[in-house]
This record gives C-alpha cells, structure tokens and sequence, in this order.
C-alpha cells in the first residue's frame, strides 16, 4: 500500500497540494483526475522524489519514501514515466531501455535477463533497438519509456499522462501495456486529464481539487457519479467499465471501493 | 604538392592539439549548460605551472601533464563542489558571468605571481623535427598531437562505453530522465566538470610547447575553444574534433598560401560560413522531435 499523509508540496510560489491524504491500494490501478492545477503530476514527483515534499510523509508498504531522492526512490521499487519527454533522444532505443537498469548496472547477467524480457514483451525495443530514441513518434516513445521503467521490475508504476499526444491505436498499446504490468503485479498510480480513458483503464479513481482529494471509489462507480459526469465526463454518466481481468479483483480491496459509493471528501 | 601535404599534415597536427583543448569545454556545456569561460585560463594556468616546473627541474613539459591531469581533476571538483554547483540549473548566461569571474582571478593572480612577460618552455626537441617522405614533421607538434589523440580516445571509451559515461551522456541529454533511472545528477554533474578541467591538464602542458603565453593569452584562447565547439556542435565531443580539425587546416593553409596575419581572420571567418547553413553547428544533429514542437 502506497500512503500520502499530510502532504504539502508546491515549486516555490506556494504549495501545490494542500495536506494530501491518499492510498493507493496494492495491485490496483489507480486513476487519479482533476482540473488542471488541481496537482496531479505534482502528486506523482512527490512520490518519485523529484519533489521533496515540505511537510507530510510517503510510504510505501511502512517505507518512507519521502526521505529518499529519485535513485532511493527507485531502490525501493517505485518507477515514473513523467508527462514530457524522458527519454535521451541522441541515444538508441537498446541504451534507453538499459539505462533503466542503472541501479542494477554491477549485474550485467540479470541486467540483460531483463533486457531480453523486457524486448519480448515491448516488440518496438527489439525492433528498433539501434534507431536514437528522438526519431521515435509519440506513441513509441510512450512505449519506450514504460519499458524502461519495467527494467527495474518496478512494484509501483507511476504515469503522468500516458494518453497525452497519442492517435486511437497508439493509446491501446500504451493502455494494454499498463494492463499487463498490472496484471502482472505492479500497482499503477496514473495521472489524467482525458477522464473517461483514465478511468477506464483504472479499478481506482480519485478526484483531486485544490491540492486535495475531492472525491475517490472504484473507477466505475466514480463514473457514474453525477457530479464527476458533469464536471468531467460532458454532462451524462458512463456505464462503469468492464473491469480488465484480474485487475477487477485488485480493485475490491481499495478501501474507497468496499464502500461501493464514490465518498466526498470535501 | 609537398607544400600542401606539409601544410594538410600541420593542419591536422595543430587541429589535433585544438581538439584536446576544445574536449573539456564543450563535454562542460554538454552535461551542465555551463559555458565555462575560465577553460582558456585554466589552460593558461597548467602551462605557467609545467613551464615553471620545467624550468626549475627540467622535466619534460608534455610528460608533465601525467601529473598535471589529476591535479587539474582535482582543481575542477572542488570548483564545482564549491563554486558552480551554486548556479545549478539557471540559465547558461550566468556560468558565463560566474566563470568569467574565475578567469579574472587566475588572471590576476597568475600576474601577481608570475609577470606580466611571454613564456614557452622549450625541451630539447622544441626546433627539433622527423622527416617523413620529405614531409617535415616538428617533434613538438607531433608529441602534442599523440597526446590529443590520447587523451580524446580516452574521453570516448570512458563516455561511450562505462556507466559512468552513459550516466555523463544521459545527464547532458535530459536531467530528469537521468534522475528517474537512478542517476544521481550533482554528482554526476561534479564528475564532468572534473574530467572537463582534468583535460586542460594536458592541454595546458602541451600548450606550454607550442604557444608562447602570458596571463592575458586566456581571452584569446578561449575564443578560439568557443568558436570551435560552436562550429561543431555545442556538447559534441566529436563536433569539437571536427570543427577543431577543420579550423586547424583552414589557418594553417592560409598562413602557406596566404599570410600570417590572414589565418587568425580565415578562422572565424569559416565559423560564420558554416553557421550560416548550418546554425546547429556539424553535429549538432536535429532528430524528429526537434522539428515537432
């Protein structure tokens, strides 16, 4: 479980969040949506520790996380595909995707297990794997990115964005490729702002205003919520989505979830 | 014939020594953005040291730089740690008013501790040179020329393939990327700059043989680093061989066949040549998403 207690944060012009509570259930897909400003991606660097917070804690399964920078961060097991473009565009797609392996660069056989692994599982790595990771388009980017972040086998995957910039059969693959890590285990805190793909892709969403959880329940309850329809989804509320395979079952032990309502917090 | 060979082949020999200066500069701007202006004076600074040592010992100014580049490496860490770390991530026009200041200083202690005069050490082999096919090749030129090639061989094994070059590489291409794989940027960032100021090292050594110097010769030496690693591409290491290869050629075949005078002209003249067509400099290479903004 991923717990944000009391977290303030914000780049110099005042706090970004304001006392953030929020857990992240362990195998499930979180979705976390809002207005823009509301502290979305803000969220996600706190976590990663490209921000350190001002006050509150992060922990991870009783961890703090909050102590530590990106590479402790990342010891720990947390990984993030940030919004803009994280790749070394004058490298190739093969040093990219090792590079994601730095912290476990003394193991050059494991290192290159999971290399192998990681090929097979995202064809484009295998594919292209001596083109410079700039000449890639969006979408493959994308998919280079999250690949490198499965170097490390992350237990928690963080995504800022991961439709942003993308056409229909780009965000399919990006949206499996999300899927299948979590199927495979790893817990997915997501950040975005097309609600009805994020939280489609979620078996957990919360909405974030101000700085603060506005409101959170499984993804589709919070879909068919009436003030999140109206604030974000145009007005009608969707049918909660069909859950994605064993993520359903994930998503049953989110404590917002058990309650089965979307609950306010504000 | 011969005379352009003998022309092409001291080209390339001064180009060579160019490139090794030219190295540090722009894997400095490469990794941290920072325009270090106070390279030239850190060169001039290793030469009034192997000069000096030279004169007292007599040991061989070149074989100097064995010594000088970990001293230099040393220099440059503790710069950084101490000094540039400071302006971490603001923008490159203020490393050039904070070096800039650095250079000063050297200056002005190098002034108070050593005059106001030219220097050159000049070894045994200073007038001294191999013949080859007819072809004269000065002793010293050459002996600073393998240095270059040594050193800059080094620099692309270490940045292309070790980690630690790889963390330099991915640093320089995009910070936040490196931080969320685990690379721990100020210290890489500190790492740089110490292999970039180690450089001067054996550029300065090497410099103490071929250019008669005073304090002040950073102001000169330094445009000349900056126009080469603007021709070659800001950051690339092999831009800066290439455009110092070139600029090398281009003053040496003017001073054959033209003047003396004409050839310090001809070396920025094809700097803006070149930036005309190509404003990226030579290798500073636009992918995809370059032109998708």
């Amino acid at each position: 479980m991923l717990t944000i207690s009391g977290v303030y944060a914000g780049y110099g012009g005042g706090d970004v969040l304001q006392g953030l509570d929020l857990e992240v259930p362990s195998g499930a897909i979180t979705c976390i949506v809002g207005p823009n400003g509301a502290g979305k991606s803000t969220v996600l660097r706190v976590v990663s520790g490209l921000l350190k917070p001002r006050l509150g804690t992060v922990e991870l399964d009783g961890v703090r996380l909050d102590q530590f920078g990106t590479a402790g961060v990342l010891g720990k097991g947390v990984a993030q595909v940030p919004q803009s473009q994280a790749l070394f565009p004058q490298m190739t797609i093969r040093e990219n995707v090792l590079l994601g392996g730095y912290t476990l660069r003394r193991d050059k056989q494991l290192l290159t297990k999971r290399y192998d692994r990681v090929a097979e599982l995202i064809p484009i790595v295998a594919e292209r794997s001596n083109d410079k990771a700039g000449n890639l388009s969006g979408g493959q980017r994308r998919m280079v990115e999250i690949a490198r972040c499965l170097m490390v086998e992350p237990s928690v995957l963080l995504l800022d964005e991961p439709s942003l910039g993308l056409d229909p059969i780009s965000l399919t693959g990006v949206s499996q490729l999300v899927k299948d890590a979590n199927a495979g285990g790893t817990t997915v805190l997501l950040v975005e702002q097309n609600v009805r793909l994020g939280l489609s892709m979620a078996t957990h969403g919360v909405v974030l205003e101000g700085g603060r959880v506005a409101l959170e329940a499984a993804a589709g309850d919070l879909m068919a919520n009436p003030e999140v329809a109206e604030l974000y989804l145009g007005g009608a509320p969707s049918k909660a989505p069909a859950a994605a395979g064993s993520t359903a079952a994930a998503a049953g032990s989110a404590p917002a979830a058990r309650s089965g309502d979307a609950s306010t917090k504000r | 014939m011969t005379q352009l060979v003998q022309a092409l082949v001291l080209g390339l020999l001064i180009g060579g020594v160019y490139a090794l200066m030219a190295s540090g500069l722009t894997l400095i701007f490469g990794v941290m953005n920072i325009i270090n202006v106070a390279h030239g004076a850190l060169l001039i600074l290793v030469a009034f040291i192997t000069w000096k040592t030279w004169s007292v010992t007599g040991i061989d100014p070149i074989l100097l730089s064995i010594v000088m580049t970990p001293v230099m490496f040393g220099l440059g860490w503790a710069l950084y740690k101490g000094v540039l770390s400071r302006i971490s991530g603001t923008s490159p026009g203020m490393s050039v008013l904070l070096t800039f200041g650095i250079a000063i200083t050297i200056e002005g202690v190098l002034n108070v501790t050593a005059g106001n005069r030219f220097r050159s050490a000049t070894p045994s082999y200073f007038s001294q040179s191999y013949r080859v096919f007819g072809i004269s090749l000065p002793k010293a030129q050459v002996y600073g020329c393998l240095a270059a090639v040594l050193v800059l061989g080094l620099l692309y094994l270490v940045l292309s393939r070790t980690w630690t070059g790889r963390a330099i590489r991915a640093t320089a291409q995009n910070a936040s990327g490196a931080a969320l794989v685990g690379i721990q940027s100020a210290g890489v960032a500190a790492l740089a700059f110490a292999i970039g100021t180690a450089t001067t090292g054996v550029g300065g050594s090497v410099l103490s043989v071929l250019y008669p110097f005073f304090p002040a010769s950073h102001y000169d030496w330094i445009s000349r680093l900056l126009g080469i690693i603007v021709l070659g591409g800001m950051g690339s290491l092999a831009g800066a061989l290439v455009g110092a290869l070139i600029l090398g050629l281009a003053e040496t075949l003017t001073a054959t066949y033209g003047s003396l005078q004409w050839s310090t002209l001809i070396f920025y003249a094809v700097i803006m040549i070149v930036l005309l067509f190509r404003p990226q400099g030579l290798f500073g290479s636009r992918l995809r998403q370059d032109v998708m903004a």
